[in-house]
């Protein structure tokens, strides 16, 4: 933010219609606008799509992008960047089912167990960026494709099935209407928003991303803060991953391939620079929403799944455009 | 700096010329003498090629062979030499040494087993010639390219050398030790099957390697080439099963050049969108990335494309023994890391990589350089996926699985840095091989398949570690 845009918003005065125009104005108005209107005009096209039973369908498909969705976002904004998601996300799923199946483990306790392999996997990432200084890059493409084959070193291209019925609840069932699985997003990004966007760690982060020197000079723990995201990073894609087989009731070793992209996808439409130091989690979220309604109400209005990723590249871009125009128009004005 | 100080000249004195007239003597040795000239013997059994010495068809100690440990052995010397001479790289001498030594070592194996009778080795002789031909080339090639001189003092640390010499080193250990276990690993057939078969991804990486060095990424490639071969195929068949007898004669010529065009106006677009509308390049590519797949699946409908003309087939030629995808990739990393390394062109993407605001200010076309880096790498990206079109009989509807994460990973293992500025071609070449040497080797040393993904993550991290340890130590 430059100190002419600052001072602007100074001596703007504090007015209603101010402030509705910066909002509205903000990354996460106009790509709010643009997903009403895009959900606008498919709800013409089809009569299905904006009912309350597809829409909740929707949201369970969208959890494990949403949730991975929340740590990228952290990790964008200082900068960084993590391709192994997708990995842990199938490496959690093979633990959780090989620990159960082969070795025996109670399902609770292999639930448990997957998620804690996801998070020393994310630690592992978070170490090596910060100790070793590998860049996060590098050290993310290393361990996409590690975590990869140790998911298929484990388990040997066999799948694991048959989990008892109450193991589908966070996946399958319902809780007060809504797919159980919506409730723990909903939930992680609020928690999440707040913590990104007024508490000391979510301001460090900005902090870290616009300069990260600057940031280390000025007494905050830098790395400890890398080391926690990347973690972070780890348990939530572990969690998707076990929200993953609870959905589709069985474990194999190529779940979550391609998700980062997805979710990468997603936050940067969302409006956080890939170059670090803006962005917010309403923002993400708007994006994982705006790109799953997109491809659903395409496949509704009969678009075929491979027309939907040429919309979807388009719209990625095309989001960013629109935002750079409106922004740097902000800046003039 | 004062004017005193100004940059010492390069160095390159006309013994470095030795070391490629002794790879030619190996090569020519290789091609125009008559026991290497019967590759079908080494396939054929033990008693065939015991009873061929026994009527003198071949006569190992008269036939001019010999040329092949001499010539090695020379290399050998020539690199011990240089090691002591102040003002040659080290590191690339003892690269040649090693490559001299490792071609006298695999002579001695071949004499031993030949005289033995047991020719297991026999049929491996090509190993000398694939080993000068891709390493002894791009080592050579390393003098021709000097990068900063090194100290007059001798110093261990110098044989680090460079991400290049550690990953020749990695490359001869692999091949040394991988030979130990699993001799049939060195059969000529299998290094020129892992050379040619993957010689695509290296020169999709040279493109990459020149978007990384100026600070960008390109994750569309692994669409692009799918989308390109198929693009190839279709105007082969196409044109060939027009009645028009001049659509026809031009058909397999336009197949190979379209792609290229194609490419460089996919790059040209990418360009545009990151010079001038200044959208990061992450973001374009992974949107191009979505919109390339969705109209290769949409246009073709998942249909492969057969029943291509037999003169189509590009990556099966093989002029003078030596498969075409080879000849190119050799080729191209030489033009490129030339040029790369003389042209102002090449040096204005260094220094855009490396500063782009000292680059701006010190008058350089940001937009202009990043529209030709984008337009160029579609180029190449043309030319990888007419390698990779020719190769096979088919040419599928879905692009290569994780082929830009290939592409990548070659150029960051090479040593170019992700954050721009530094690397070179040649080691993003070197780069693909090691990494698919490596994944070849855990076949033949029995790594259970589940693992093979997971062991090359491993040595792939090990490498990048490696490389980031070394910087560190020649830092301090």
């Amino acid at each position: 933010m430059t100190t002419i845009e600052k001072q602007k918003h100074d001596t703007q005065p504090h007015t209603f219609g101010n402030r509705l125009r910066n909002i509205l104005l903000s990354q996460e108005g106009i790509l709010l606008l643009i997903t009403i209107v895009s959900v606008l005009f498919l709800a013409t096209r089809s009569a299905e799509f904006l009912t309350p039973e597809n829409l909740l369908k929707q949201g369970r498909f969208v959890t494990e992008i949403g949730l991975i969705a929340i740590p990228m976002t952290y990790i964008i904004i200082t900068g960084g960047i993590d391709l192994s998601v997708g990995s842990i996300l199938g490496l959690t799923a093979i633990v959780l089912g090989w620990t159960w199946q082969e070795l025996g483990f109670p399902l609770p306790l292999a639930i448990v167990t997957g998620i804690i392999a996801g998070t020393i996997a994310g630690f592992v990432n978070g170490f090596f960026i910060v100790k070793v200084k590998v860049p996060p890059l590098i050290m993310t493409l290393a361990t996409l494709a590690l975590y990869r084959g140790l998911a298929e070193g484990i388990s040997e291209a066999k799948s694991a099935r048959g989990y008892p019925e109450w193991f589908f609840q966070l996946g399958q069932g319902e809780f007060l209407g809504i797919p159980t699985q919506l409730w723990l997003l909903i939930i992680s990004v609020i928690i999440f928003g707040i913590i990104l966007a007024r508490t000391q760690l979510g301001r460090a982060l900005y902090a870290i991303g616009n300069n990260e020197t600057g940031a280390r000079f000025s007494g905050l723990t830098v790395d400890r803060y890398l080391m926690f995201i990347y973690t972070f990073s780890g348990f939530m894609s572990g969690l998707a991953g076990y929200i993953f087989v609870s959905r589709v009731s069985t474990t194999r070793s190529d779940m979550g391939t391609g998700i980062e992209l997805d979710v990468i996808a997603a936050v940067v439409v969302g409006g956080t620079s890939i170059f670090g130091g803006t962005g917010s989690i309403a923002g993400t979220m708007i994006g994982v929403v705006l790109i799953q309604l997109l491809k659903n109400g395409l496949s509704l209005t009969s678009v075929t799944s491979d027309a939907q990723i040429i919309v979807i590249g388009c719209v990625l871009i095309f989001a960013i455009l629109v935002n750079n125009f409106i922004q740097s128009r902000r800046q003039i004005a | 700096m004062t004017v005193k100080e100004k940059a010492t000249p390069v160095h390159r004195k006309p013994i470095h010329f030795i070391g490629i007239i002794l790879a030619l003597v190996i090569v020519g040795a290789y091609l125009y003498l008559p026991i290497a000239n019967q590759p079908e013997l080494g396939a054929s059994t033990v008693a065939q090629i015991t009873e061929s010495k026994r009527s003198n068809e071949i006569d190992m100690f008269t036939s001019g062979i010999q040329l092949i440990p001499l010539a090695g052995f020379g290399i050998f010397l020539l690199g011990v030499w240089n090691i002591a001479m102040p003002k040659a790289s080290r590191a690339i001498s003892l690269m040649m040494s090693a490559t001299g030594l490792l071609v006298v070592v695999y002579f001695i194996n071949f004499a031993r087993d030949y005289i033995e009778s047991e020719a297991s080795y026999f049929d491996n002789m090509g190993i000398a010639f694939w080993i000068i031909l891709v390493f002894g080339i791009l080592t050579i090639v390393q003098f021709l390219i000097p990068r900063g001189l090194t100290e007059p003092k001798f110093r261990i640390t110098q044989m680090y050398g460079n991400q290049e010499s550690v990953i020749v080193f990695g490359l001869i250990l692999l091949i040394f030790a991988v030979g130990m276990v699993n001799p049939r690993f060195l059969q000529e057939r299998n290094i020129s099957d892992i050379l040619s078969g993957n010689a695509y991804i290296a020169v999709a990486a040279l493109g990459m390697s020149m978007v990384i060095i100026t600070g960008n990424i390109d994750i569309s490639v692994g669409s692009l080439v799918g989308l390109l071969a198929v693009i190839s195929g279709r105007i082969v068949v196409d044109m060939s099963a027009s009645p028009d007898p001049f659509l026809q004669s031009i058909a397999v010529p336009v197949a190979w050049f379209a792609p290229l065009i194609v490419g460089g106006i996919f790059g040209a677009l990418i360009g545009f969108l990151v010079a001038y509308l200044k959208i990061p390049s992450i973001v374009v590519t992974l949107g191009m990335l979505s919109i390339i797949k969705g109209i290769l699946i949409i246009w073709t409908s998942g249909e492969r494309v057969t029943g291509m003309p037999d003169d189509y087939f590009l990556s099966q030629v093989r002029p003078l023994g030596i498969p075409m995808p080879i000849v190119f990739m050799i080729v191209l990393t030489i033009l490129v890391a030339l040029w790369m390394r003389y042209s102002q062109t090449g040096r204005a993407f260094y220094a855009l990589g490396g500063n782009s605001e000292a680059a701006r200010l010190s008058g350089l076309s940001q937009k202009r350089l990043l529209m030709t880096v984008f337009i160029l790498n579609g180029v190449f990206v043309g030319i990888a996926s007419v390698m990779y079109s020719t190769q096979f009989n088919i040419i599928q509807a879905t692009p290569p699985p994780a082929l830009e994460l290939s592409v990548i990973t070659s150029s960051v293992v090479g040593g170019v840095s992700i954050l721009g500025g530094t690397g070179t071609v040649i080691g993003s070449t070197l780069a693909t091989l090691l990494l698919n040497f490596i994944r070849s080797a855990m076949i033949f040393i029995n790594v259970s398949p589940f693992w093979l993904k997971a062991v090359q993550g491993l040595l792939i991290l090990v490498t990048v570690l490696a490389d980031l340890i070394r910087r560190r130590r020649q830092r301090v």
